[in-house]
């Protein structure tokens, strides 16, 4: 499982391009809106804004670590390549995990630093170091979402599948718009997200406020659905592709 | 033929294997064969014989709709678990972003028994392309790189599915001598190809199959025997198919509107007991067949059975007392 781990992170990091359009989007929208005034919630529009970005980036990092390369590979059989190989389903899965999870980071370092000096953001390292840790663990569901979607979308879809995914988790999860500000049937959905709960999470741990079991609680549902549903599409495969 | 241990389990045993896709498309149909260790089988038959669908089987890729499946006397994917077979599967791809290095050196630490990254480059040929990157490589390059990671685990059992599709004719003769090196080895191999001279020129045993189902299955020596096989036909009142059968030589007669079809192993046998048998023999032919030929008349129509195949003839039909066509080229050879 390290072979293949590091095998994936070499290829990964071989791919900057990619790697880069991860982090341009959050970090634009940063630099346009974190010198506005006011505060919400408790916190300056720059922290705010740090978690809102934060969890956009890391959802879309997590989510991008497999989803469209996993439809591509499975099509071009890469996939069926590995699965002769004696590498576990297991020690795949917890391989993509770690990946996935490794690829949040350099996004939210770069925000962090930029929030830090930019945004002259003030937070105590304590509560920078939780901020960081919810984040990172935060974004255990939004990996297996992309594992989940490029198990079920061939190489064509995936991309577009992932994208529309991603927006809908943003904006309904009042992360783009506040959630208080969105109609109310959408509110409904949006708090029935997983994206939802993670700024939260974010928001309060900003605010120095105690994380809310009821979050958490939600991405861990969210976490062991997703990866239900990605282990039957993978048997589902391997018996009838 | 190696024998790695006398009483090691066989490398594949098949026993009755159905396939169904779907509800409708049979792809193996009642198979069953077993492969001894060290040897090097061939699977040989046309598109939609089922060649691939049978070595996904035994690679733990597919599973059957019914029937037995054992691999070195394991379930197949206890055995690729174990990192004791490698297989080149027909649809197998490389992914994105990574070097011809890198790939076959992932493969090789996934495997508990290794070879050198040096020796399996040079048993594949990919030396010279090791810092290529492998999602920019040729189809001949390409499959070349996969036949290393098959290789990359030593493993005891070897699949390859049509494994020269797209090499030219150098690389496939380089291809085949790494493949005999490694069966020298003590590697049981068992490769699907639809070129008969493949088949013949590496392999120690060939199974014909078409449509599913296993026609032959012999030596290369056995199979080629087809060559010898001639069909007799001729016009008769009132065949007797059955004392027919009885003529020396004879591996099955089938009689429509008067017209006999005999199919013989030996026709110099076979001829003059005919002319002695005291009916009346018109219009007689004999027709030769090459290998080829017996093949494609072998694999060209399944709702017969297997004796009456050989002969590419329906209607009123008369066998060996077996249907096994093993034993019309025990007969032959």
């Amino acid at each position: 499982m390290i072979a293949f781990l590091r095998f994936e992170l070499v290829r990964t990091l071989r791919n900057v391009r990619f790697l880069v359009m991860l982090i341009a989007f959050p970090v634009l929208i940063y630099l346009i809106y974190a010198k506005q005034h006011g505060t919400s919630q408790g916190l300056t529009v720059a922290t705010l804004l740090l978690v809102s970005m934060a969890v956009y980036s890391g959802m879309g990092s997590a989510m991008f670590a497999s989803g469209p390369q996993l439809a591509r590979e499975r099509q071009n059989g890469w996939m069926r390549q590995l699965r002769i190989s004696p590498i576990s389903t297991r020690g795949w899965f917890a391989a993509k995990l770690v990946q996935a999870i490794l690829m949040i980071i350099p996004g939210l370092a770069v925000l962090m630093v930029l929030a830090l000096s930019y945004g002259h953001v003030h937070l105590a390292a304590g509560r920078l170091g939780e901020l960081a840790v919810v984040l990172v663990l935060g974004a255990i569901p939004f990996c297996t979402l992309g594992l989940v979607i490029g198990l079920m979308f061939d190489s064509q879809t995936a991309q577009v599948a992932q994208m529309i995914t991603l927006l809908v988790l943003a904006f309904l999860g009042g992360i783009f718009i506040q959630w208080s500000n969105l109609p109310h049937g959408m509110q409904v959905i949006g708090k029935l997200l997983p994206s939802y709960h993670l700024a939260q999470l974010g928001w309060d741990a900003a605010a120095g406020h105690a994380l809310a079991m009821s979050d958490v609680a939600a991405l861990a549902a969210w976490t062991a659905g997703l990866g239900l549903i990605a282990a039957w599409r993978w048997r589902n495969e391997s018996t009838t592709a | 033929m190696k024998t790695n241990s006398t009483d090691a389990p066989a490398a594949v045993v098949f026993r009755d294997v159905v396939k169904v896709y779907n509800d409708r498309v049979t792809a193996l149909d009642h198979v069953s064969f077993e492969i001894t260790r060290g040897a090097t089988v061939a699977l040989l038959g046309p598109n939609g014989a089922g060649k691939s669908t049978a070595i996904d089987t035994m690679l733990g890729l597919r599973t059957p709709t019914s029937g037995q499946v054992r691999v070195l006397g394991m379930t197949p994917s206890a055995a690729v678990a174990a990192g004791k077979i490698g297989g080149m599967v027909q649809t197998g791809g490389l992914p994105e972003n990574a070097k011809v290095s890198e790939l076959v050196g992932l493969f090789r630490q996934l495997y508990r028994d290794r070879r050198s990254l040096r020796e399996l480059l040079r048993l594949a040929g990919i030396t010279d392309i090791a810092d290529r990157r492998a999602d920019q490589l040729s189809g001949g390059q390409t499959q070349r790189v996969r036949f290393a990671l098959a290789l990359a685990g030593k493993p005891e059992l070897l699949f390859l599915d049509e494994p020269t599709a797209s090499l030219d004719v150098e690389a496939r003769r380089d291809f085949w001598r790494s493949v005999r090196a490694i069966a020298e080895q003590g590697t049981t191999v068992l490769f699907a190809t639809h070129y008969l001279d493949e088949a013949d020129a590496n392999a120690s045993r060939i199974i014909v199959a078409s449509h599913g189902r296993v026609l032959a299955d012999g030596t290369p020596a056995q199979i080629k025997a087809y060559t010898s096989v001639r069909t007799v036909r001729f016009t008769t009142s009132e065949p007797d198919t059955s004392a027919l059968l009885r003529l020396p030589g004879v591996g099955d007669v089938s009689a429509r509107d008067g017209v006999v079809t005999i199919r013989t192993a030996d026709a110099d046998a076979t001829l003059p007991a005919l002319y002695a048998f005291g009916r009346p023999v018109l219009g007689l032919e004999v027709g030769g067949g090459g290998l080829e030929e017996a093949l494609l008349a072998l694999t060209s129509d399944d709702r017969l059975d297997a004796g009456a195949r050989v002969a590419g003839r329906s209607g009123q039909s008369a066998s060996s007392p077996t249907d096994d066509p093993a034993s019309l080229m025990t007969k032959a050879g």
